[in-house]
């Protein structure tokens, strides 16, 4: 750490001392000026976009600029104008907030996130006033988690919108934020929010701790927060939630979970987090409770079947050929003629292509986005079947799975579930459908081990919770959930109403 | 520090080593689908070397094989179901016939391998046809003993009796078509015809096999690559071999009695005017009723059966009148009750054979007499009193009223 370098009474030294420590920064840019037609200098430092110049034009500058106000400082302070500070505070400077500082690092890192610095000459201290401008663009629908039915609002880059978002659900005096800051070199503000009344004491109490143990340079997104709190870092199964849906944290803290959100981006995070919850829409509740029931089994459905579906072709075809039905046993044959790879290097050939094309879709330019389609259905649909590299079955089977892994609705589990299909695959393609369980069997128990925040990952079905299964892989009506995820342990078990 | 290292090292290195002796034993036993033989038709006949079985024989200067029985495999043509070749060029048959002569089954399957390349792969069996001239000679229990025992044919797999060569039972002319799924078909018309029977699969001719009593397969008549099913083979309980067949007709008296008709017709005629009606059987049901009275055994038979008026020839017939259709259901009766006659006459005359479940119905009613008569079933079957009670009802007579 540097040393402290505090302001002395000698206006100037000061100047200079702040000329040395961020005057080099292009952006930096120092003003001086005296009051009105006194002899009295001063000067404002601020940062050239991070401050609202506006406001440093019209209130500071004027005001301070201003005879009259001159003339009162004069006569207030009867020529001591370090004890006028304040009355500047409290009578001249319309500015709702206003610090004190007295060295130059305290002001070098306030003026670098956009206060503007007030040096008055035979003050020792320096005042900093809060013209932060914060730039925020319009609240637009999520892009990640769009909905038929539900609000068309999304988290933006800015903190304090972001919290404003969670206020305006409703007027309720229990939502609670808490500031924290995060990274050791660029710190970041950090809020975790709760309902005071519902969220079980231990788990913000952990939440907390593990917010405090984050200890790096720069924390640039919440992912960082998540990597750092979660409960195994080898698990491929995200162990937090990350959305961009106000109405989904505020259903999830109302369910007596915590979130916490970062400065810079739109994700907020969910903690604890379970399994079911990875495969939910905020939807599934705005919606009547039956075609919600049959979505959400839907969704059970394709998890499973985006994990499974190549493995369970690739052993079906290499070792339990008995099992297929006649006649489809015969068309794939059939169609299997002359493809000169074995099964699983088929499905690996095929997998790995729409991987790459998944991947080279999302980061093409929108205008170019189109082509990939074009190139990957044509080229590796039609031409690799036409070429004899892979049957067209194949090509069924990793489309089905395609979509399936696309339907389910957190990206990050339909991520880790894509990368286990692959190693599924493989275990497939060593012993069959006994590899395809075995597997299984070993991801289950993984699963059942798993916890986040201390609650296990795939309540309520392991550990058994029967009334927690009223909004697991069905969704009960409303009325029927009067009370709380027992698997939460919250405050208050009711729901009110 | 430095110990606990050392421990991830080791413990890197052994899960390392672990995951590499899965890769030690590669893809075991994975074989592609499109790589093997599948099999579905499999038919049996008496030992008759082809051509080029002899040839090769002669070249091969091997001691000659002893050969009683013909196996024709019936193997899917891969080349033919791919979508590319059919649209190319004459269409392909889409089955390919291999047939191999040995002394018994699995030495002729494994001759199998000395000429094909693809291993014979037999889950997808569906159909056996066992030739009647082998049958003569061979039980059909030790002509079966290896797909009872083997696990990789399926216990579904059908059973069918050919009284010609068996191996043309799975010839068709039509390109596309698979001789064994089409046997297959055949046999769910059930519903349309009272003359196929029951399927008999493996798992079911198990239980027939160690009973002591005589029993029915359908039977499957080949000519000019064509098939059909025509009557039935009588097996004899005792020695597991061909004993008789029954015709057509028989074989819709047999459906008759045993009540296990899906479907079919009835032709009569009509009594006043000699014109023909045909009855279509909608539900049909029988109830053997044994009595047993000292030594005496006696059998009753009630049929009862629902049907419709679906062909009517007879001019200036009314339907609507009930007098007409309890003329037709009279006429129709007597269709029937002839039909269970001659077939009971033909089983205890000329077969000496139970081969309708009777014997079944007095072993569930009267177990005592049965333990007494089972050893000689079919002889005491033969002179057993059987009396027939047939009840047909007319239940709809269609959208036509009376003819003028």
């Amino acid at each position: 750490m540097e040393s402290i370098a505090p302001f002395t009474d000698d206006y100037l030294s000061n100047l200079n001392l702040i000329r040395q420590e961020i005057g080099q920064n292009a952006d930096v840019h120092i003003r001086e000026f005296s009051f009105g037609q006194t002899a009295i200098r001063a000067s404002i430092i601020f940062v050239d976009g991070l401050s609202d110049r506006d406001l440093i034009d019209n209130t500071i500058l004027k005001t301070l600029m201003n005879d009259s106000v001159a003339v009162m400082v004069q006569e207030n302070s009867s020529g001591d104008v370090s004890g006028s500070k304040e009355f500047f505070i409290n009578h001249v400077l319309s500015i709702h907030e206003i610090l004190e500082c007295r060295d130059v690092y305290d002001l070098r890192t306030k003026v670098l996130t956009g206060f503007t610095a007030l040096l008055i000459e035979g003050a020792a201290n320096a005042l900093l006033l809060n013209t932060v401008k914060v730039k925020t663009r319009n609240i637009d629908e999520p892009v990640s988690e769009s909905l038929v039915r539900g609000p068309r609002v999304g988290f933006t880059e800015t903190l304090s919108e972001n919290t404003a978002l969670l206020r305006r659900h409703g007027e309720n005096g229990d939502l609670l934020f808490l500031k924290f800051q995060v990274g050791e070199r660029a710190k970041k503000e950090l809020i975790i929010a709760y309902m005071k009344e519902i969220a079980n004491p231990a788990l913000v109490e952990e939440v907390k701790n593990r917010i405090t143990k984050i200890k790096i340079d720069h924390v640039p997104e919440s992912g960082y927060v998540e990597q750092f709190i979660e409960d195994n870092y080898l698990s491929p199964f995200p162990q937090v939630q990350s959305t961009e849906r106000p109405d989904r944290v505020i259903s999830a803290l109302l369910e007596g979970r915590v979130a916490i959100l970062l400065d810079g981006t739109p994700f907020a995070l969910i903690v604890p987090v379970t399994f079911s919850m990875l495969l939910q829409s905020p939807e599934d509740y705005y919606e009547r409770w039956i075609p919600s029931t049959f979505i959400r089994l839907l969704r059970f459905f394709t998890a499973f079947a985006s994990l499974l579906i190549p493995a369970l072709y690739i052993s079906f075809i290499s070792f339990h050929q008995g099992l297929i039905p006649t006649e489809l046993a015969i068309s794939i044959i059939g169609t299997r003629q002359g493809v000169p790879f074995p099964a699983l290097l088929e499905a690996l050939i095929m997998e790995v292509s729409i991987e790459i094309m998944r991947e080279a879709g999302l980061r093409l330019p929108k205008p170019i986005g189109p082509a990939i389609g074009i190139v990957g259905g044509l080229i590796i649909g039609q031409a690799a079947v036409q070429a004899g590299i892979v049957s067209p079955i194949m090509v069924i089977v990793v489309a089905v799975t395609a979509i399936s892994s696309f339907a389910i609705p957190s990206y990050n589990l339909g991520i880790s579930l894509r990368l286990i299909r692959f190693l599924v695959m493989f275990s497939a393609a060593m012993f069959g459908l006994y590899g395809v369980i075995l597997f299984f069997l070993l991801l289950t128990s993984h699963l059942v081990k798993l916890k986040s925040f201390g609650v296990p990952y795939v309540t309520p079905a392991v550990p058994y919770r029967l009334s927690d299964w009223k909004d697991f892989m069905v969704r009960m009506p409303l009325m029927m959930m009067k009370r709380r995820p027992k698997m939460l342990h919250t405050k208050e078990p009711t729901r009110k109403g | 520090m430095k110990q606990s290292h050392h421990r991830e090292r080791l413990l890197l290195l052994t899960s390392l080593s672990v995951f590499l002796l899965f890769l030690l034993t590669g893809c075991w036993s994975s074989q592609d689908i499109d790589k093997m033989g599948m099999g579905i038709g499999l038919a049996l006949d008496v030992g008759n070397k082809s051509n080029v079985e002899k040839k090769l024989e002669k070249q091969g200067k091997s001691p000659p094989h002893v050969d009683t029985i013909t196996m024709t495999y019936q193997f899917i043509n891969p080349k033919a179901t791919s979508k590319e070749s059919s649209s190319a060029g004459p269409q392909q048959k889409a089955y390919l016939n291999a047939s191999q002569t040995g002394e018994s089954i699995l030495p002729i399957i494994r001759e199998f391998s000395l000429s094909h390349d693809a291993p014979l792969f037999s889950p997808h069996l569906k159909i056996i046809v066992i030739s009647e001239a082998l049958l003569r000679t061979h039980r059909l229990e030790s002509l079966l003993d290896l797909f009872l025992r083997d696990n990789e044919i399926r216990p579904s797999c059908l059973v069918l009796v050919c009284n010609g060569n068996a191996r043309h039972v799975l010839e068709t002319k039509k390109p596309g078509e698979l001789p064994a799924l089409k046997l297959l078909g055949i046999v769910d018309n059930r519903s349309r015809t009272a003359k196929i029977l029951p399927p008999v699969s493996l798992a079911k001719l198990t239980a027939k096999l160690n009973s002591e009593s005589s029993f029915l397969l359908q039977n499957v008549a080949a000519s000019d690559k064509e098939v059909k099913f025509e009557g039935a083979a009588v097996i004899n309980g005792k020695t597991k071999k061909w004993a008789g067949f029954l015709n057509e007709m028989d074989l819709e008296g047999i459906t008759w009695i045993t009540g296990k008709g899906k479907g079919g017709l009835v032709r009569s005629l009509d009594k006043e005017t000699g014109q023909l009606i045909i009855y279509e059987i909608e539900t049909m049901e029988s109830k053997i009723t044994p009595h047993v009275d000292g030594n005496k055994i006696s059998f009753d038979v009630h049929i009862n059966s629902k049907g419709r008026l679906s062909e009517n020839w007879v001019l200036n017939a009314n339907p609507f009148e009930n007098e007409f259709l309890k003329r037709v259901e009279k006429a129709a009766e007597l269709e029937v009750r002839q039909l269970v006659k001659s077939v009971t006459a033909k089983m205890q005359k000329n077969l000496h054979a139970d081969v309708a479940g009777f014997g079944e119905r007095l072993r569930i009613e009267y177990p005592k007499t049965w333990e007494k008569v089972k050893k000689d079933w079919d002889q005491t079957f033969s002179t057993v009193p059987i009396t027939y009670f047939v009840k047909l009802t007319m239940t709809d007579f269609g959208a036509s009223g009376p003819s003028k």
